[in-house]
């Protein structure tokens, strides 16, 4: 089957859903790969690149008419005309918003499979485009901020005086959140989080941020089933906004990253707050395609308020860094074909019973079908119902049995040994008498021996028990021959143990040596 | 004075024995207490050597009281044959012990102690043949009766020990399955064999005829038999070191038979150690000793509802090796299916590598890692692990959440967080935290649960990655991906 690659037309967009890297993985599945004339221009990647890997160049026609068209955005009404009956599009679909685009690519016959409808199960990391892209919004997100920024990030100590670390504040700590974590903490500014999944706390903390924890009753700071934060009760909100206010005064930048897929991101940050916030902050809207966290963000925008506060909204985020943003997406692309190509022949199977595949499938042979089925992951703690029941099976710890039950015990088998010893034959007495101090004295040599020469241990008593050639050789002197045959097969086989006892042992103890 | 002498020597072989197992107590004197042992097999065997064929008149008046009556006058043809069998001995533990490869070490362990029982059981026999001819010819033999329980009791241990080695080597080397036999009523049968040995046995020290001796030998070669064939291959570490315990209890028995204190001495000693090392593993499962000689653990698994399936990550060998490169902190931890692969010695290089390029790597070891205690140790110190970063499962359990990534390979049962959870075969069992480090990477050949028949949830929690495949083959993919040595060094230059 062929793939295309179209140059995105959407204005502004700069990504490709191909690289020179990605196309001969790719072809490694089977497909052929058409890439249309200057699709990868804005990302740094030319034509000349995608032909030294192996994809033929072609018109928009050529890319549009392919068996598979991988695409970013969401296709305008020309590009889904020439597309064929039958093919499959992969793309930024956004089938929720989106019911007409929906209807159309069902009159057109054409399969659509949505990136942002991948699950957020482990197992379809590797194709998570959202999350390959949130990553890289989130760097951007403080790189704009620190360009729009008066000032430095981190703090220092010159000879013109003092200068304090920016702080900044994040909120919302998916993806996109930890990101601008990680790289407003590596700039050396002084970085906050909050978020209402608490659970993240520990995340935030390994970036090198404060967790911000909003004071609420603690019932519905619950965790969600889809791995995504859900919208939340008001009395939390009411908390929220009030941390909201306290950061809003203190600190210089404010990242807000709470978009929920398919609905307009909540207003977080309102006018009051952004009137509250020193000349000079910045805050960043990460959810600005769904309407921003914040009340006077324009998607797509860079405002500045009256009170001298930055308020970016810039929708492109990840396409400002093209040609990393174009190699994951295109990597996220080549494991969705790796799963949906089982056998490597160029072939792609959409297998509903994949839950991936049927998940991001919007419209398949003409059929709409979307929304899919919902699917349950196990991201979260079990409920605390189970933990209560399996905390009850646990038995009562036993109680020690009192001293005496030992000792009594101990009390008759002395009896006992001493009764029987009195019977025994004098010799045997004497005998027993080393047995049960030889038996002793092991007792305490061998709980001393270390674990790790536990098989030396095994080998070497095997030697020693060839002690045994001893009472061989003593029988061998008799004159019965039917003795001295069998001594002399007991000799052979105890002096095997014996040399190859103390050989062997001896070669491992010599292996063991320190580092 | 003879007399004295023999037994002097004996006495100091004895302490030279204790000496020797002492001396494993630490690696800095493990190879004197080996020397120990040898020097004390040497003093032993040289004493009893000239006991039998040194001139009659170093022999005291004393002589017959102290020393086993049986000691016969020495001559030429038991010369001749002491040697040749001794050298033939020699010849054969020697390239036995040469050809050995450390993977094979319970094997070779399994067939020593068929050949401590093998020599218990035919002492035990030339002993009867002995007392039997005084006995016919009218000698009057104090406490005969005494004396032959003594004899059966050796005969009986030595023929169990025979054949328990020969089917735990058997399901080691693989000639036999490891699965457990299970017969119907099989613990019935085994009491009744018991039984049935005790019957002989009396018989036998009422009649001094050789059909209850007999008998009672084929018996005790059956019980051997059925004990070990009803115990699953995961559980030799048990089975290997009861052995060793009966070994050492054959040996006493012939000691007592014949009158020796170095052989009961030496005897007591080997029990003890095999007895030991039986309540360590059997510890390290959390099963009692009874249940493990019982047998038919694993056979009988029920298949446990649906288990914890999920999702798993699989991961490849080249994303393993640059995460590996970036670990501060690697803990491998084995299990006999790196024994299996034979994958010790990729591990040691691998190890060896991250070392150089400052990555901390150590090992942690299950006590019932491997088919015999300790197996894991030697199989690494033969790959030229230094045993100074290989641990004990005590030592490290509460430093997994201290650790960047975690390798398991080959081991299963050992790591399973089930264990912590009442309700399932291995609840109770102390199980190595790898789960509490950040990232777990399993190395199996396919989802097949462990020796436990208990499925593992650790291979669907969202920090662990499998890696699929021949543990040799994929930690030798791991080194070739891994960025060379010197291309690292050139960049620090």
């Amino acid at each position: 089957m062929q793939i295309g690659i179209p140059r995105e037309s959407l204005p502004g967009e700069n990504r490709v859903a191909a690289t020179p890297t990605t196309v001969p993985q790719l072809m490694k599945l089977g497909y052929s790969v058409v890439v249309e004339t200057r699709a990868g221009q804005r990302a740094s990647f030319p034509d000349s690149a995608f032909e030294a890997a192996g994809a033929t160049i072609g018109t928009t026609a050529d890319v549009w008419g392919s068996d598979i068209v991988l695409a970013i955005n969401e296709p305008s009404v020309d590009e889904l005309d020439q597309m064929r009956r039958g093919s499959v599009l992969i793309t930024f679909l956004r089938p929720r918003q989106n019911q007409a685009l929906i209807d159309a690519l069902q009159a057109h016959g054409v399969t659509g499979m949505s990136m942002d409808m991948v699950p957020r199960i482990s197992r379809a990391q590797s194709m998570d485009a959202l999350s390959s892209m949130a990553n890289i919004s989130g760097y951007r997100a403080v790189v704009e901020a620190s360009y729009e920024f008066g000032r430095t990030f981190g703090g220092q100590v010159t000879a013109a005086g003092k200068v304090p670390p920016a702080k900044v504040f994040v909120i919302g700590t998916g993806v996109a959140g930890l990101a601008a974590i990680g790289a407003a903490n590596s700039r050396g500014a002084e970085v906050y989080a909050t978020d209402v999944r608490p659970e993240t706390a520990e995340q935030v903390e390994s970036m090198g941020a404060t967790f911000v924890k909003v004071r609420t009753a603690a019932a519905d700071q619950g965790v969600s089933s889809d791995g995504y934060a859900k919208e939340t009760s008001d009395d939390y909100n009411i908390r929220a906004a009030e941390l909201y206010m306290e950061q809003a005064k203190k600190v210089d930048i404010i990242v807000t990253t709470a978009a929920i897929p398919g609905r307009p991101s909540p207003k977080l940050i309102t006018a009051e707050m952004v009137a509250a916030m020193k000349p000079g902050s910045i805050i960043v809207d990460l959810a600005a395609l769904g309407g921003g966290n914040c009340e006077l963000t324009r998607p797509g925008e860079k405002i500045v308020t009256d009170n001298g506060v930055t308020i970016i909204g810039y929708t492109d985020l990840a396409s400002r860094l093209p040609g990393l943003a174009s190699q994951l997406y295109g990597t996220n692309l080549v494991n969705l074909l790796k799963l949906a190509t089982p056998l490597s022949d160029g072939q792609i199977v959409i297998d509903f019973d994949d839950e991936v595949l049927r998940n991001m499938t919007v419209t398949r042979d003409g059929e709409i079908t979307f929304p899919p089925p919902p699917i349950q992951v196990s991201a979260a703690p079990k409920p605390a119902a189970a933990e209560a029941e399996v905390v009850a099976v646990v038995e009562e710890p036993k109680a020690p049995k009192p001293w005496w039950v030992s000792f009594s015990l101990v009390a008759v088998l002395a009896v006992a040994a001493i009764a029987l010893l009195t019977i025994a034959p004098a010799s045997f007495v004497r005998l027993f008498g080393i047995f049960a101090l030889a038996l002793v004295v092991g007792y305490y040599v061998v709980w001393n021996v270390t674990a790790a020469l536990h098989t030396p241990l095994m080998s070497v008593t095997n030697a020693v028990s060839g002690i045994i050639l001893v009472g061989a050789i003593s029988q061998l002197g008799n004159e019965n021959p039917a003795i001295m045959v069998i001594a002399t097969l007991a000799v052979l086989i105890a002096s095997i143990n014996v040399f190859g006892g103390f050989r062997v042992t001896q070669r491992m103890l010599t292996m063991f040596r320190k580092g | 004075m003879l007399a004295n002498f023999v037994q002097a020597t004996y006495i100091v072989a004895g302490i030279l024995f204790i000496l020797a197992l002492a001396g494993l107590s630490r690696f800095e004197t493990s190879k004197r207490g080996n020397a120990f042992g040898i020097l004390g097999m040497l003093l032993a065997v040289a004493a009893t050597i000239v006991a039998v064929w040194g001139p009659e008149a170093w022999r005291g008046d004393d002589w017959g009281a102290q020393m086993p009556s049986f000691i016969g006058g020495g001559g030429v043809l038991p010369l001749v044959l002491l040697i040749v069998a001794m050298l033939a001995g020699a010849l054969i533990g020697l390239i036995k012990a040469a050809r050995v490869e450390m993977t094979g070490m319970p094997q070779l362990i399994a067939q020593l102690h068929s050949f401590v029982g093998l020599a218990a059981v035919l002492i035990g026999f030339n002993v009867f043949i002995e007392v039997r001819h005084e006995l016919v010819a009218g000698f009057l033999v104090p406490d005969a009766g005494f004396h032959l329980a003594e004899i059966w009791i050796g005969v009986f241990i030595g023929a169990v020990t025979f054949t328990g080695s020969i089917v735990a080597w058997g399901k080691l080397a693989e000639k036999i399955s490891s699965r457990p036999l299970t017969l119907p009523g099989r613990n019935l049968i085994n009491l009744a064999t018991v039984i049935a040995i005790i019957a002989c046995g009396v018989w036998f020290q009422n009649s001094y005829s050789w059909i209850p001796l007999i008998l009672l030998t084929l018996l005790s070669l059956f019980l051997g038999f059925h004990l070990v064939a009803a115990i699953g291959g995961a559980d030799m570490p048990v089975v290997i070191s009861m052995l060793n315990s009966y070994s050492g209890f054959a040996a006493a028995f012939s000691g007592f038979a014949l009158g020796m204190n170095v052989l009961i001495i030496t005897g007591a000693l080997v029990g003890a150690s095999g007895a030991i090392l039986s309540y360590i593993m059997c510890r390290a499962m959390n099963r009692s000793f009874i249940s493990v000689i019982l047998g038919g653990f694993g056979a009988t698994t029920a298949v446990q509802g649906d288990g914890p399936a999920g999702e798993i990550q699989e991961i490849k060998a080249d994303e393993l090796a640059a995460l590996l490169a970036d670990a501060k902190s690697v803990m491998i931890t084995p299990g006999y299916g790196m024994a299996v692969a034979q994958a010790q010695y990729p591990v040691a290089e691998l190890t060896k590598r991250l070392t150089d390029a400052g990555v901390e790597v150590r090992f942690a070891i299950h006590p019932v890692a491997g088919r015999l205690p300790g197996h894991m140790n030697v199989l690494l110190a033969e790959a030229h692990v230094p045993y100074d970063i290989v641990f004990e499962m005590d030592e490290v359990n509460d430093e997994f959440d201290q650790t960047d990534v975690v390798l398991v390979i080959g081991a299963n049962d050992t790591v399973n967080p089930t264990a912590m959870e009442p309700g399932t075969p291995i609840s109770g069992m102390p199980v190595l935290h790898v789960w509490e480090a950040k990232k777990v990477v399993v190395f199996k050949r396919s989802m097949k649960p462990g020796y436990a028949g208990v499925e593992n949830p650790l291979f669907f929690n969202e920090n662990t990655y499998m890696l699929f495949g021949d543990a040799k083959a994929s930690v030798d993919n791991i080194n070739n991906a891994l960025p060379a040595a010197d291309g690292r060094a050139a960049i620090g230059a």
